[in-house]
């Protein structure tokens, strides 16, 4: 059994690596500290916050665990070991994560001292069910690897737009994939869940985008993998990311933050929200966040709803929204929705069930081709006049017959069609897909998505991107295509998937 | 320190796995033998200083103080402490001021009681942060010995010969525990073992010390008082406690314990003697990287030279290590590697084997260094290197 407030407290401070600095010597801790020791009654109520959450550490030594302790037992072999961050300033204890270590595999621990490594949130250890879920930072991998270090440098927006839209936005993809005939879909590692994905895409956003996490007043995450049935995966996001004004005494962000839940267009749905929210003419806020993020559940081959299993990935996306500096403007949007029930999950049920051929035409066609034709007929466009085309990716045959259908070329939908890559991310799929578009697009391209969420209903945007998009390019190392071409990327079986899908 | 207390008797258990008995058992055996071999009678104690770590966790058992009150029949001042050392340390305090006569320390532990979540409750003693991030009780080891690897760039062959060497510390105390009848482990093992168990990690089975169940005891008196019951007197010269912070990645000296280094020093102030005069020790090898580096800190070997020096006397290993043409016995008793570590009982097995030595009552283990055997030093650790105590033993009073 776990402590809740012990809990808080640990991950207050863990989720994010919070420490002090001595404004007079210098001298850094982990973990906040009212005074320092050099400099003493001075000090006192003077040290400045500082993190470690967006910095690069050493990995000075380490060693190989071979037999954790019991809740770390599921995590099999692991490198831990002591990690410095600003030349030895501060010295933090740390595992190495994303890698699977064979039982006679021969480890030299100096292979890896001295190397790069940046901290990842991720699950701490495991717990029983019905517990809180404990999450740390105190997990990395090497820099150099599949995950860069990216500084996240807060950047004053130089120019403001007529209309709402995106202004920077983030991809986060695990390191894992497992491979089927010619699909890939991409696998959590075992302490990775919808939370995690949500952190980290979050985090990746704010890198690309360059916006002040203090100034986003909304934060929405979308998921239909939430590990907990009641507790925001929105409230882990905004104090991992500081999102909003801290009020330091209490440990409060000023943002408000909520999940939302509408099978794969829970995030697509709020994106009209957060613009409204932007725009709004009174009190308006300066930023908004949406995340679509999941750990996409399926049921064991065999079992009712494990067809599922054969497209189920893992992953998440995270948008900004904001009136400056903008990349894509919005153009305008159309939804659609009907009570039709192709695919549900019943509560305490670990695993969705699905409609069989009942999820194609009468659901997923229905909806998308609708959603996508009333908008070009609202805003009087014709395919030809759209330059890229996405829409929500099941498997690798739906969303090519729904682009066909709506009357766009395969130059127009390819872009954004990655389901073969990285399998059906659920709420992240269609905006991972808006993502790879983005990463390519050049200035002044009109770009559609349509998603789809089950039980029914679809959200048709249309944005045009703005000359800011190339400037911003720069900052984004994790683009879609890295995670897909990276030489990294770390294939396993089936059963190592269902495992690492199973969690902690 | 004011005027030395005396060891008047000393008792312990058998370390090992002890299914059958309870804790309140384990100390009750121990502190009868002491009782007896000090000669006096229950109802001649003043006070009761007694050490566990863990018995909350792995007994449920609270308030320790009340079973010894009831073991005793006596409603006389008890305390309980986390170590013996700092058992044994209140209790001289007390009775350099005055405050008690006769005093029984103790130390007790049962730990394979709760055998499936030991090396959990045990991350209590490290820290809770390395826990969380995935610490177990033997990384904190193998890291210090990396950093030890790193900070003296010993490579190669040269690191072949350290990990030789530690696996030599192993098979000493494994050898020294053959002749210690209350030791854990009484069988003989060679460096393949060690090696062997090592496979595929840094440290293995053989470089750490076990968990046991036991308890240990012994009764201290005022000088004044102990003369009353025995002329053979074993006086606790020195006493000395540093400490360093909870989290070892956060210190600055990680090739070691600082705390090693400030305890002894205050230790040798306070007897009055110089390191030289030092022959036995007992050091708190929980692994065989602690034994090396105690050495270390401790000041007998310089730093980054032991795993170097000790390496020279195991190719002829005489039963104890030549230091700079001095002989230093260490770990005569088997150290926590062979003769067990009931952490609360620990330090009191280590003071058992000191007293029994000086007194020319250790039997085979017997040692005879040249000159005369006047002193013994011990060092018990706390956490890693958290806490360390030094206390500092002589059959004389007090030093030069």
């Amino acid at each position: 059994m776990g402590s809740e407030p012990i809990e808080r407290r640990v991950s207050y401070i863990g989720d994010r690596l919070k420490g002090s600095r001595c404004p007079f010597c210098g001298r850094e801790y982990f973990r906040p500290k009212k005074y320092c020791g050099n400099c003493g009654r001075k000090s006192l109520g003077k040290m400045e916050d500082i993190d470690f959450f967006y910095e690069k550490g050493v990995l000075e030594t380490c060693t190989i665990v071979r037999e954790p302790t019991n809740r770390f037992r599921r995590l099999g072999a692991y490198f831990y070991g002591v990690i410095s961050f600003h030349n030895g300033k501060v010295r933090v204890p740390g595992r190495l994560t994303d890698m699977i270590i064979k039982d006679d595999e021969l480890i030299d621990p100096s292979d890896f001292e001295g190397r790069e490594v940046v901290p990842r949130f991720r699950r701490r250890y495991s717990v029983d069910k019905s517990d809180i879920i404990p999450m740390i930072s105190l997990a990395f991998t090497f820099a150099d690897e599949y995950y860069p270090y990216q500084q996240y440098e807060i950047i004053k927006p130089n120019k403001e737009y007529d209309a709402p839209g995106i202004v920077g936005y983030g991809v986060y993809i695990s390191k894992f994939r497992i491979r089927e005939g010619k699909m890939e879909r991409s696998v959590p590692f075992i302490d990775e869940d919808a939370i995690t994905a949500a952190v980290e895409s979050g985090k990746l956003a704010l890198i690309h985008s360059g916006v002040d996490h203090r100034l986003i007043g909304k934060i929405y995450v979308g998921s239909e993998s939430n590990p907990y049935a009641v507790n925001p995966i929105a409230s882990k996001v905004a104090q991992v990311l500081k999102l909003g004004e801290e009020e330091k005494t209490e440990g409060v962000q000023s943002v408000d933050a909520v999940d939302t839940e509408f099978a794969c267009k829970a995030a697509t749905s709020m994106f009209k929200d957060a613009m409204a929210l932007v725009y709004y003419p009174k009190d308006s806020i300066e930023y908004a966040m949406v995340i679509g993020a999941d750990n996409a559940q399926a049921a064991p081959r065999g079992e009712p709803g494990g067809e599922l299993d054969f497209f189920v990935g893992f992953g998440g996306a995270a948008f900004i929204f904001g009136m400056k500096d903008v990349i894509a403007e919005i153009e305008g949007w159309y939804s659609c929705t009907s009570d039709t029930p192709d695919f549900w999950r019943r509560d305490l049920e670990p695993y969705p069930r699905h409609g069989g051929r009942f999820t194609g035409r009468p659901a997923y066609f229905k909806h998308i081709l609708k959603a996508g034709r009333k908008l070009m007929e609202k805003m009087n466009l014709k395919p030809n006049d759209i330059d890229y085309f996405v829409c929500h990716q099941p498997n690798p045959t739906f969303p090519v017959r729904a682009a066909a259908a709506l009357g766009f070329k395969p130059e127009q939908y390819m872009p954004g069609l990655q389901v073969s890559r990285f399998g059906n991310t659920y709420s992240g799929s269609s905006p991972i897909g808006l993502a790879a578009i983005l990463d390519q697009a050049e200035p002044y391209k009109r770009i559609m998505i349509v998603s789809y969420g089950s039980g029914a209903g679809s959200d048709a945007y249309l944005f045009i991107t703005t000359n800011q998009i190339k400037d911003k390019r720069k900052r984004q190392k994790f683009t879609v295509k890295y995670q897909v071409e990276n030489k990294f990327i770390n294939y396993v079986d089936y059963a190592t998937y269902r495992r690492f899908k199973e969690g902690l | 320190m004011g005027e030395s207390p005396a060891i008047i008797g000393i008792g312990r258990t058998k370390f090992g796995e002890h299914y059958e008995l309870d804790p309140e058992d384990l100390i009750d055996e121990a502190g009868l033998m002491a009782l007896d071999a000090a000669g006096i009678e229950r109802r001649d104690l003043d006070a009761c200083y007694i050490s566990d770590y863990l018995l909350q966790v792995t007994n449920k058992i609270g308030l320790e103080e009340g079973f010894m009150s009831q073991l005793l029949e006596m409603n006389i001042p008890i305390e309980k402490m986390r170590s013996f050392s700092s058992a044994l340390s209140n209790a001289c305090n007390a009775i350099e001021a005055g405050k008690y006569d006769v005093v029984l320390v103790g130390g007790m532990e049962k730990m394979t009681d709760r055998w499936s979540k030991i090396r959990d409750n045990l991350m209590l003693l490290v820290d809770h942060w390395s826990y969380y991030a995935g610490g177990t009780p033997e990384t904190s080891h193998e890291l210090l010995l990396r950093e030890y690897i790193k900070t003296y760039d010993i490579r190669g062959e040269d690191q072949h010969k350290l990990m030789t060497t530690l696996a030599y510390i192993s098979v000493k105390n494994h050898r020294n525990a053959l002749k210690n009848e209350y030791a854990h482990f009484r069988r003989e093992i060679d460096i393949n073992r060690v090696f062997a168990a090592r496979k595929n990690r840094v440290l293995g089975l053989y470089d750490f010390a076990p968990i046991s169940d036991g308890a240990t005891a012994l009764i201290l008196a005022s000088p004044k008082k102990a003369k009353e019951y025995t002329d053979n007197l074993i006086y606790v010269l020195a006493s000395s406690l540093a400490t360093d912070f909870i989290s070892y990645p956060s210190r600055s000296y990680r090739t070691g314990f600082i705390a090693n280094k400030i305890a002894m020093e205050n230790a040798l102030k306070m007897a009055n003697i110089s390191l030289d005069d030092i022959k036995l020790l007992e050091v708190y090898d929980q692994s065989t990287v602690l034994e090396m580096i105690s050495l270390e800190d401790l000041g007998f070997i310089k730093k980054g030279a032991a795993w170097k020096k000790l390496y020279e006397n195991f190719k002829d290993y005489k039963g104890f290590y030549e230091i700079d043409g001095r002989q230093l016995y260490v770990n005569t008793d088997g150290g926590l590697k062979a003769d067990g570590n009931p952490l609360g009982a620990t330090g009191g097995a280590q003071i058992f084997e000191i007293v029994k030595q000086l007194r020319g009552e250790a039997g085979q283990r017997q040692i005879d260094p040249d000159g005369d055997l006047i002193y013994g030093c011990m060092q018990e650790i706390e956490g890693f290197g958290t806490k360390v105590y030094v206390h500092i033993l002589g059959r004389e009073k007090s030093g030069k």
